[in-house]
């Protein structure tokens, strides 16, 4: 019954958005204020229809309902509750839908809060929701329907169970946030075209703009950020990045989105690069949708792909309409784009800005070619020829530091222009600090290695340099305020845009404190049996015993590890294991093998252990260590970058008050 | 044209060329790997120092080092063209007969001397009706 509800009001969905169309259409002749306020109507009927169907499927999943295929094919009546609810985004069907399902949120909020103020976007915005909604349900409805039932002539008595590999609470969050920032893309691309469609780019625009890109920043970082981590806790390769094709549709959005963040405060603020905001507000969403079809296509090969239906030739036929749309709306309107101000100066602010961009663009590039190079060289000469992540290092590791010492300039430039005198005095002291780091760092781990030196010394920079801006800041509030945490606070709130963008930049430096891990890496494989150990990496590692014990929902063997240090003190026990989920299953090709990891982790270093496989007759395990140096930065960092943006992004008492 | 957007644009342009040189005509081999079909490896007589294949694991065929459970070899198969894959390493949990693989490697004398071995859907799990109990 239920499950007829979620199947039907996906089908009202569409009809509606269908009728859509006409009112939008009988509105651009008529000109009759009612057709459009029925396609509000409308839209907003669709989101909530859209809405309905998620819960719809979403109770399907939590009863347990195996007459729909989906849930028979992601859930058994033998997974956690919690994981029957995030099953609704573990397969093709359900994520799409879960996918319309964030739209709807967004767009409700966007056509009641920000249309509401911006009333003149309300025409262009609705066509190219429509248009966006109407893809997304054509495919839910009719190609990947989640609501499908089994084929009439089985019955199924329990289903498949979902992953043991997704069954963990990064995963249950990682994918959410993502999509969150995915999603929210949207919203960007339909306000900056609508704007631009319109010939509204005012300032109240360009700072709606800019808040909802904050948002959607921030559950994008997060979503990445979370995704590594669960890659490094579950996977087992000791890593959290790989290069791999989807990690890197996400990193590009990411990277342009953060280039358009830049760019549109060189627009509010001195009223420049109008049409190049268009194009990076609206490329964050394309580059969204090529990132989907290079996931759901299966054409570029990835570990992480979907194979069960082909959706690809619909999303690159979406994508052409899209890019086709926004190229004729951008030639058409070019000449309203024009800049109010000059760029004066090399070492201005406005500069830095461009800089910035430059940089964030050609990642991006690299990133794009290299994830696309199969495709690209196939239709060049018919050899599918894959770049691997040497290539992405050795391109993007070098601009990457650029990157990390322009944050630290940026702060030092001023708006306009720089005077020479004003130059000196502001770098004097980080050119210093910058130097002398990198002196000690070589003392201490040898100059050997170049690309750790300058990351340290381009931290160290970019640190002083921003711990000098609060400096400055805290002096001005000191005059006005008495008391040392007053002063404090008002110079945090006082300006929160430009200091929530100064803890992001922190973050992104500790990331960097991260990156210099990866340069001392070490890894060893070996097997022990229970008595035995082994040296390496200056750490004994003694195998105490392998127990074995049936557990709710798998089998577990479990090692028993003891670290031992140089001072053969017990520095930690791990206890990495082999599970087999499914090892009730008489076919031994349905059970399901799994490594869990165990993590000694500190400020200075990670020991990474799994237990890979287990020979039962001569009782021998097989081990993999991982000496990982600094990863746990890599989420301190990312952790302050999203409490940087959120700090931002918080409305202030003052100005711009709740503007989204 | 302001000096600063012509010199901004100079400087994207002569990195993206610096990429495509690197990606397509310095071929090296640290940075690309070519993508083969099993079927154009199997008439290949000289050997090739780089190579990635992906295929599935033909059932019965993983047969693995009684000594030391580290070594293992496997065919992989597209359709009817099968190749043998030599590995020594952990294998991946997902690793069994009919699963999705991509190796990569050299290749030598029809067989393929991996250094990587991923298995496909470490993410996804898509599973068919084919694996539901059925009354």
């Amino acid at each position: 019954m239920i499950s007829q509800i979620g199947s039907l009001a996906l089908s009202i969905s569409g009809g509606l958005i269908l009728s859509n169309f006409f009112f939008l259409f009988y509105y651009s002749i008529r000109k009759d204020k009612i057709f459009l306020n029925v396609s509000q109507r409308g839209l907003i009927a669709v989101c909530f229809c859209v809405i309905l169907a998620t819960l719809c499927l979403l109770n399907e999943l939590l009863i347990s309902n195996f007459n729909l295929q989906y849930v028979s094919q992601y859930t058994s009546y033998e997974t956690p509750l919690f994981f029957k609810v995030t099953a609704l985004w573990a397969g093709q069907a359900g994520s799409l839908l879960f996918w319309t399902f964030i739209m709807s949120i967004y767009s409700l909020i966007y056509i009641n809060v920000t249309l509401r103020k911006m009333p003149t976007l309300k025409y262009s915005s609705y066509i190219m929701l429509s248009f966006i909604f109407g893809f997304f349900l054509l495919l839910s409805n009719f190609i990947a329907n989640p609501f499908q039932p089994v084929s009439s002539d089985i019955i199924v008595q329990n289903g498949n169970g979902l992953n043991p590999l997704l069954q963990n609470v990064t995963m249950a969050i990682h994918p959410p946030t993502l999509y969150l920032g995915f999603i929210g893309t949207t919203i960007l691309f339909v306000m900056a075209l609508s704007g631009l469609i319109s010939k509204s780019l005012n300032f109240e625009w360009i700072q709606s703009i800019r808040r909802w890109s904050l948002i959607v920043w921030t559950f994008l970082s997060g979503g990445i950020i979370l995704g590594g981590y669960w890659a490094y806790n579950e996977l087992g390769w000791g890593g959290y990045w790989a290069w791999d094709p989807v990690e890197n549709s996400s990193l590009m959005p990411w990277l342009i989105l953060t280039a358009f963040i830049h760019s549109s405060m060189i627009q509010e603020k001195r009223g420049m690069l109008k049409s190049w905001n268009i194009l990076l507000a609206s490329s964050t969403f394309l580059l969204v949708i090529l990132g989907t079809f290079i996931t759901r296509s299966g054409i570029v090969s990835s570990v992480h792909s979907f194979t069960a239906e082909n959706l690809g030739p619909l999303f690159l036929a979406f994508l052409s309409s899209l890019i086709l749309f926004t190229g004729y709306w951008f030639v058409k309107r070019f000449d309203t784009l024009e800049s109010d101000n000059k760029i004066d100066s090399f070492t201005s602010r406005e500069g830095g800005f461009l800089y910035n961009n430059l940089i964030l663009l050609l990642m991006c590039f690299i990133v794009l070619w290299g994830t696309l190079f199969p495709i690209l060289s196939e239709a060049w000469n018919g050899e599918k020829i894959y770049v691997g992540a040497t290539y992405f290092n050795q391109l993007n590791v070098p601009i990457g530091l650029v990157l990390l010492f322009l944050m630290g300039i940026g702060p030092l430039l001023s708006w306009k222009t720089t005077s020479r005198s004003t130059l000196l005095s502001n770098f004097k002291i980080p050119m210093l600090i910058s130097f002398f780091s990198g002196v000690i760092y070589s003392i201490f781990f040898g100059p050997f290695q170049l690309y750790p030196l300058v990351t340290c010394m381009g931290i160290a920079f970019t640190t002083t340099s921003i711990i000098n801006e609060f400096r400055k800041s805290y002096k001005k509030s000191k005059s006005d305020n008495k008391s040392i945490p007053s002063a404090i606070v008002s110079m945090l709130f006082n300006n929160r845009h430009k200091n929530g963008g100064y803890i992001v930049h922190i973050g992104i430096t500790l990331l960097f404190v991260g990156f210099i891990g990866r340069a001392f890496e070490v890894e060893k494989e070996f097997n022990l049996s229970p008595g035995e150990e082994i040296y390496f990496a200056n750490y004994i590692f003694k195998l105490n015993s392998i127990k074995s014990e049936a557990r709710d929902n798998h089998y577990a063997f479990i090692s028993d590890i003891d670290v031992i240090d140089q001072r053969n003190n017990l520095l930690t026990s791990l206890y990495p294991e082999k599970r087999i989920y499914f090892y009730w299953n008489p076919d031994p090709e349905k059970r399901q093998p799994h490594s869990e990891l165990d993590i000694y982790s500190t400020m200075r270093k990670d020991i990474y252990s799994i237990f890979s496989a287990y020979d039962a007759e001569k009782n021998q395990g097989y081990f993999k260590i991982m000496i990982n140096p600094l990863v746990n930065w890599v989420w301190i960092g990312g952790i302050v970058m999203v409490v940087g943006s959120l700090f931002a992004f918080w409305p202030s008492k003052r100005r711009n008050y709740g503007i989204i | 044209m302001n000096k600063i957007y012509t010199s901004l644009i100079l400087v994207f342009a002569l990195i993206v060329m610096w990429t495509v040189y690197l990606t397509n005509v310095k071929n090296d081999d640290s940075l690309t790997v070519r993508y083969y079909t099993i079927g154009e490896l199997l008439t290949k007589e000289a050997s090739i120092t780089k190579v990635k294949v992906g295929g599935l694991i033909k059932p019965d065929s993983i047969s693995i080092n009684e000594t030391d459970q580290l070594e293992v070899s496997f065919y992989v198969y597209q359709g009817s063209d099968s190749l043998k894959v030599y590995y020594y390493g952990i294998r991946p949990d997902l690793f069994k007969d009919d699963a999705e693989v991509v190796v990569a490697g050299a290749f030598d004398d029809n067989l393929i001397i991996a250094t990587e071995l991923q298995t496909k859907c470490a993410s996804r799990y898509e599973g068919d009706l084919k694996n539901i109990e059925k009354i």
